[in-house]
């Protein structure tokens, strides 16, 4: 991935460097942004005891001490899963990602993790069509447009570390899981986006009156990724 | 009467006659919408009806002073005025003629089939704004119709706050046109097919607000990954989980057996024929190691620790193999010129000698009164030991000399490995032709072991140039495991109370290796000659296993001790016994 160590450590400001960050292409961000999918899936179930502790290793990303399943059945279904979203993500098929953790015993849905995904040119292009209609979009697509701004790698991976360091800090937060939870992927795919067997329709899962959170956002000059972890409350 | 439905009905039958309310109606299309997107959105809707009804009610001049003096404040009069209409209703029908609006009355009845009350008037700006063009056909002839029939219609579709609406309110739309009667019908036409409306721009806008404020994006499919999540292991304690140390506790190697690496005897084995292809060290069932050095076979006898000599061959000869009998009271000795002896050991005396071979025998393999031999001809005969015509079998299968031979201990197997590089697993019930030959080792098969624990496993040790040990499933004649041990393997034993095997080495290291079975883990690694190892025997409680190699050295390796609070009584008193016999110091010779 562009984004790694040495040259972050060499490019800091330079005009050099902003230039070719402008060239990070939009595949590469689509990249950055499913690779940064994935090791978010390990750190929710890691950080919310979806599978037991031993079962991860630590691998350093983003700068960080990075949990990573090892274990082949949770590494198997997660790559599996990834082949797909990769796909889409490159896409630009995804709007949403949604990791929501279930209860094993109730079924009830106790945590949901929404990761918002913004393509610039769409939703660019999605603002446009509300115009059109003569009706300011209030919907969180329309809204948050900025001018595609310049970061370089080492921006956004400061960016993603912030994130990823809200994400272990919001356990503190988090109602403790008590019961023996498994965890479940939505994606919000465009109505185009070719679907393979594995994936079938589903309803958002939301959490019933749940609390909602919204943690940092991180993006590239092409996406932007906003996240919000939503969750059950204690009663 | 029609009255039983809830008196709310009929007050939209009052509704209806005013064209007011009627115009109102024409936008239920949108309030479909809203709805569509979430439950939550209906609920609001539904509540948003309530208060809407009482609206229309108020707006609608009603005979009745009650309502018409409710209009202003809706929410808080809302309740009042129902039951209000509801009497009023009662007035209605009992004073039917007086109000002189018969068809009025009669929608009214018929309205009653319907227990909702009017909510499209909420909707009346909304109405406006939806241009003829852009609504659908639907929509145009709502707003035609009579006051009456719409009147009843949105009635209709309030009542229900389940998304199920839209297509009743539609069917009621259609209705309307025609005959007030279809209204109530239209309630129950929920299955009638209805092309969806074209949205207008602001139901649009309303969609995606309402989206929006669901978190729901109308234009994407949520899509979720079937397969379920695999299971986790065993129940997490989310409290351990922000106790952890950054590196786990090196588990596998907590659960290791230990394995005592020093040797717990050493005797001297001087002469010992430093010749890969022989046999001479056995330990039998009664706890007797026999070895042969030179011309004499040995016999120490573990217990009592004394050792005493069995017998001297012929000159010019040497002992090229021992073997002790299952019951562990005869020895068969193989020697160079191609005879194999049969001793008594407790009586010191020769019972026979077997005459077959042409060249020496190199390993001999017990099967009862089976005794079979591999010779350095690559012939493998087996012989009753009963009978006088002694030979009953020849096995040919090796085209060099056989020094790996080893009945399975049920007696249904044999298994032979050559200088030829092959191993012959052959079926006691036709030893015609083996069973299975397996080429892969690429040197001498002198190893072989058969898996205690499952009958069907075979293990074998290739020499120098080879150095790996392969395991055999002799039913299918499958290998389903190896190791590339690195070295000349010149004996595997396996143990017998662990799921563990021990094969012996030459150079570099002359060392014993304890593996693992079926993990292939290498548990203990020892140095343990300084010559290459050649022969090995276990005890028969299994817990030592002797060795001995050119260095003229025979050593004990307490390899599988027994756990501290172990059964295995039966066996313990050997055990100790031999313990006993141990703490003496004995040389052989």
């Amino acid at each position: 991935m562009a984004s790694e160590k040495p040259k972050s450590s060499k490019a800091s400001k330079a005009p050099k460097d902003g230039d070719r960050v402008h060239k990070l292409s939009l595949k590469g961000s689509a990249k950055l942004v499913a690779e940064f999918f994935e090791y978010s899936i390990h750190t929710i179930l890691y950080q919310r005891g979806v599978y037991p502790t031993e079962d991860f290793t630590v691998v350093k990303k983003y700068g960080l001490s990075m949990l990573v399943s090892a274990d082949d059945q949770v590494k198997a279904y997660i790559k599996k899963m990834m082949s797909q979203l990769n796909k889409w993500t490159l896409g630009g098929k995804v709007s949403k990602l949604v990791v929501v953790i279930t209860s094993k015993d109730t079924g009830e849905n106790l945590e949901r993790w929404q990761f918002d995904v913004q393509l610039m040119g769409k939703a660019a292009k999605a603002k446009a069509a509300a115009d059109a209609a003569g009706k300011e979009n209030p919907s969180s697509n329309a809204e948050v447009a900025p001018p595609p701004k310049e970061k370089t790698e080492k921006e956004i991976q400061e960016e993603i570390r912030s994130l990823f360091r809200q994400i272990t800090a919001s356990v503190t937060f988090l109602p403790m899981l008590d019961s023996r939870c498994t965890f479940n992927v939505l994606v919000y795919a465009d109505g185009d986006a070719e679907v393979p067997m594995d994936w079938g329709d589903s309803d958002a899962k939301e959490i019933q009156g749940g609390e909602k959170v919204t943690l940092r956002s991180w993006g590239t000059a092409n996406h932007r990724v906003d996240t919000l972890v939503s969750y059950k409350l204690q009663d | 009467m029609p009255l039983t439905p809830s008196p709310r009905a009929r007050a939209a039958a009052n509704n209806s006659p005013f064209t007011p309310p009627r115009t109102t109606r024409h936008h239920d299309p949108e309030w479909h919408i809203e709805r569509k997107p979430t439950k939550s959105g209906s609920l609001q809707a539904a509540f948003e009806a309530l208060k809407v009804s009482a609206a229309s009610k108020a707006r609608a001049p009603n005979p009745h002073p009650k309502t018409a003096s409710s209009p202003k404040s809706n929410i808080a009069t809302r309740t009042p005025l129902r039951l209000d209409l509801g009497v009023s209703e009662w007035a209605l029908t009992g004073t039917g003629t007086t109000i002189g609006q018969s068809p009025v009355k009669k929608r009214g009845g018929k309205a009653t089939k319907t227990t909702i009350r009017v909510n499209g008037d909420r909707f009346i700006p909304t109405r406006s704004a939806s241009s003829p063009t852009t609504t659908s056909k639907i929509d145009r002839p709502v707003s035609r119709p009579n006051s009456q029939a719409s009147g009843n219609r949105p009635g209709s579709s309030t009542g229900r706050p389940i998304p199920a609406d839209n297509t009743v309110l539609r069917g009621g739309v259609f209705g309307s046109d025609e005959d007030t009667n279809a209204s109530s019908h239209s309630l129950g036409d929920d299955s009638e097919p209805i092309s969806y409306e074209r949205p207008n721009p602001e139901s649009l806008a309303y969609q995606s607000s309402v989206a929006a404020a669901c978190g729901v994006d109308l234009s994407t499919r949520i899509l979720a990954f079937k397969p379920a999540a695999p299971e986790s292991s065993k129940p997490i304690d989310l409290r351990t989980q922000y106790n952890r140390p950054l590196k786990p506790v090196a588990s596998a190697a907590q659960f290791r057996r230990r394995i005592l690496t020093a040797p717990e005897r050493v005797l001297d084995a001087p002469g010992l024929v430093d010749d890969y292809y022989l046999n001479l060290l056995d330990w039998s069932s009664g706890n007797q190691v026999a070895i042969g050095l030179e011309r004499n076979v040995y016999v120490w006898n573990a217990e009592s620790g004394t050792v005493s000599q069995l017998l001297e061959t012929s000159p010019d000869t040497y002992v090229s193999s021992v073997k002790w009998s299952a019951d562990g009271a005869y020895v068969a000795v193989g020697v160079s010129t191609g005879d194999v002896q049969i001793w008594d050991v407790e009586d010191q005396t020769k019972l026979r000698t077997m005459s077959s071979h042409e060249s020496r025998v190199g390993v001999m393999s017990w099967n009862k009164a089976i005794l079979s031999t591999g010779a350095r001809s690559g012939s493998i005969y087996n012989h009753d030991v009963r009978i006088a015509d002694h030979k009953i079998a020849e096995l040919n299968g090796h085209t060099s000399e056989v020094c790996g031979l080893e009945w399975r201990s049920d007696g249904a197997m044999l298994a032979s490995g050559g200088n030829d590089n092959l191993v012959n697993i052959w079926d006691a019930r036709s030893l015609t032709t083996p069973k299975w030959t397996k080429t892969n080792h690429k040197a001498a098969v002198k190893a072989l072991a058969w898996c205690p624990w499952q009958l069907n496993l075979l293990a074998s040790g290739g020499g120098n140039y080879d150095g790996c040990i392969h395991f055999w499933n002799s039913t299918t004649g499958a290998r389903v495991n190896s190791i590339d041990a690195g070295s000349q393997v010149t004996s595997l034993k396996w143990s017998t109370s662990y799921r563990e095997l021990v094969s012996c080495h030459g150079l570099p290291d002359n060392q014993l290796t304890v593996w693992s079975y079926p993990t292939l883990v290498r548990n203990v690694e020892i140095p343990a000659h300084e010559t290459r190892i050649l022969h090995s025997a276990l005890s028969p409680d299994g817990q030592t296993l002797a060795t001995c190699a050119s260095d003229e050295n025979l050593k004990f390796w307490k390899l599988f001790e027994k756990r501290a609070g172990g059964a295995g009584n039966s066996r313990s008193g050997t055990g100790s016994g031999k313990g006993v016999g141990m703490s003496k110091q004995m040389t052989i010779r």
